[in-house]
């Protein structure tokens, strides 16, 4: 990739798939700066290391607590947060601040696409198209990327 | 009482114009309905005349009633309402009909269905008031008694629909958190394959796994798509088809390779969803690993093409390449097509390889209603 690589926390208690996906970030040229498996961890980190992106799951060690995660991250730290959850319905509308949504459970292909794509739009705060298949973005930040001007064709 | 002397006066008055031979008062005095006749032209508009109805109705004797106001008539438990409602229509000269409850000499009550109405003289001025009264209890006990059928009723419902509701939210979180723990563990399940293959150096080995991680992510995308409808019964196959092959062309790299996708949305049984998804990615898995080895196309631009169609009772589901053909490819995939053939026995289903020159082309024939005609 040209653009300059994201640095990336993950916020997932299970272990296994937070090596795995460690893996995955590296392989898309993103920096992954650190892992947290509880809330108390993941904001802490997020406002020391200032990410530029921090992959949350909804469940983590100490609850269903990934929500209010994303929401400090986005209101006291001023990061960018993205849920990867099993339970896209259950997120508020408003996506607690979040960018987006990828829901579990994720493909390898998924994961990278998406990553590529939000590095590009992360960088240049405007989406280079729709997301692809597997990323869900936020009404807040679809808006902020300008994909509400992008033609209905393009989406179908 | 002066009162009462005087009603005496004005019932005389009243009586005397309307004598023995005259026949309207005396159906008045014969008749079943409580009747009675008051003065309006006396202070609180007395009783001056009780027909023999009414003092049966009331229990009273006929001295006992002329002379008197009829609120003795009116007890504890009457409504200030329609006494008030009666006042007024006294008051405005209008007649009124209403349902009262009235007590008897002995105390005990009965609704009355009182209509009263004015009695004007020849200037226009009001003389007398005429009341009917009728005993209406039993109609009322029937109206009471439906009443409090009918808020029974409502509290068993309400009651009943708070049980309902209670149920169906516990039954849906319940589906979410088992639908929550399926996801996590295919996720958990293709974390631990990845791991493996990261680890692994054997070609062989290698193979194996990403077959594995495939049919365990064709499993992983059905699941994705079933909670995402509505409907959490039926399974669009070609929704999933679209996520199937994004997946499987981003993750081959193989720009040479074109798909084309013509499919007709067809729904299936939730139940069949995973057996279906697995016979599709093996074949579509096959055709993209096995029937465009670079050294066998010789340039020539490789293409799959997935149909899904409805064929009478049948739906139709095809997957063709323009590839190397059966006889010439490679393919190891013994235990792929073995998956094939157990899964279509279980789905009822029927599979023809054909040469589709050059190439291969696979038909499924799943039926519609679950059988083959």
């Amino acid at each position: 990739m040209n653009e300059r690589p994201l640095d990336v926390l993950i916020v997932e208690d299970e272990v296994l798939l937070a090596t795995e996906l460690e893996y995955l970030v590296e392989e898309v040229g993103c920096h992954p700066v650190g892992l947290a498996m509880s809330s108390d961890e993941a904001v802490a980190l997020a406002c020391e290391l200032r990410p530029d992106l921090a992959l949350v799951d909804v469940h983590l060690r100490d609850g269903p607590t990934g929500v209010e995660v994303v929401r400090k991250i986005h209101d006291d730290c001023g990061g960018v947060a993205l849920f990867m959850t099993a339970n896209v319905k259950r997120l508020p509308e408003d996506f607690a601040g979040a960018c987006g949504v990828i829901g579990k459970p994720y493909s390898e292909h998924g994961v990278r696409t998406a990553l590529e794509y939000l590095t590009i739009c992360l960088n240049e705060d405007r989406a280079p198209g729709p997301p692809p298949i597997g990323l869900e973005l936020s009404p807040a930040y679809a808006a902020r990327w300008g994909l509400n001007d992008l033609p209905q064709a393009l989406e179908a | 009482m002066a009162d009462i002397s005087r009603s005496e006066r004005a019932a005389e008055e009243l009586a005397a114009g309307h004598g023995i031979g005259d026949p309207f008062a005396a159906a008045i005095r014969a008749t079943r309905m409580a009747m009675i006749v008051t003065d309006a032209s006396q202070a609180d508009n007395p009783i001056i005349f009780a027909n023999n109805a009414f003092l049966a109705l009331t229990g009273y004797q006929r001295d006992e009633v002329i002379g008197r106001n009829c609120r003795f008539l009116q007890g504890p438990d009457t409504d200030p309402a329609a006494v008030e409602v009666l006042r007024q229509a006294i008051a405005n000269g209008q007649d009124v009909a209403v349902d009262i409850l009235n007590y008897r000499k002995d105390g005990t009550t009965f609704w009355n269905a009182l209509y009263l109405s004015p009695v004007r003289g020849e200037s226009g001025e009001i003389v007398y008031f005429f009341g009917s009264q009728l005993n209406v209890s039993d109609k009322k006990r029937v109206e009471f008694e439906l009443g409090d059928t009918r808020d029974r009723l409502e509290a068993a419902v309400a009651a009943r629909t708070a049980d309902l509701t209670h149920a169906l939210q516990q039954k849906t979180a319940l589906l979410h958190e088992v639908d929550h723990r399926v996801k996590n563990n295919l996720q958990l399940i293709s974390s631990l394959l990845l791991l493996q293959n990261r680890r692994v150096t054997d070609p062989g080995v290698k193979n194996s796994l990403r077959g594995m991680l495939e049919r365990v992510s064709a499993i992983a995308t059905v699941h994705r798509r079933l909670f995402q409808s509505d409907d959490v019964e039926r399974f669009d196959v070609s929704a999933f088809v679209r996520d199937l092959v994004s997946d499987m062309m981003g993750a081959a790299r193989r720009d040479d390779i074109k798909v084309n996708l013509d499919l007709e949305r067809i729904d299936i049984a939730a139940s069949k969803a995973a057996p279906l998804a697995l016979v599709i990615s093996e074949l579509f898995s096959n055709a993209l690993r096995h029937a465009f080895p670079p050294e066998g196309m010789q340039g020539r631009p490789g293409e799959i093409l997935v149909r899904i169609t409805r064929q009478d009772a049948d739906f139709r589901i095809e997957i063709a390449d323009n590839g190397v053909g059966v006889e010439n490819s490679a393919s190891s995939g013994g235990f792929g097509l073995t998956i094939v053939q157990l899964l279509c026995q279980q789905l009822k289903a029927r599979s023809e390889t054909t040469p589709a020159d050059p190439g291969t082309r696979v038909v499924v024939h799943l039926p519609v209603n679950g059988v083959h005609h």
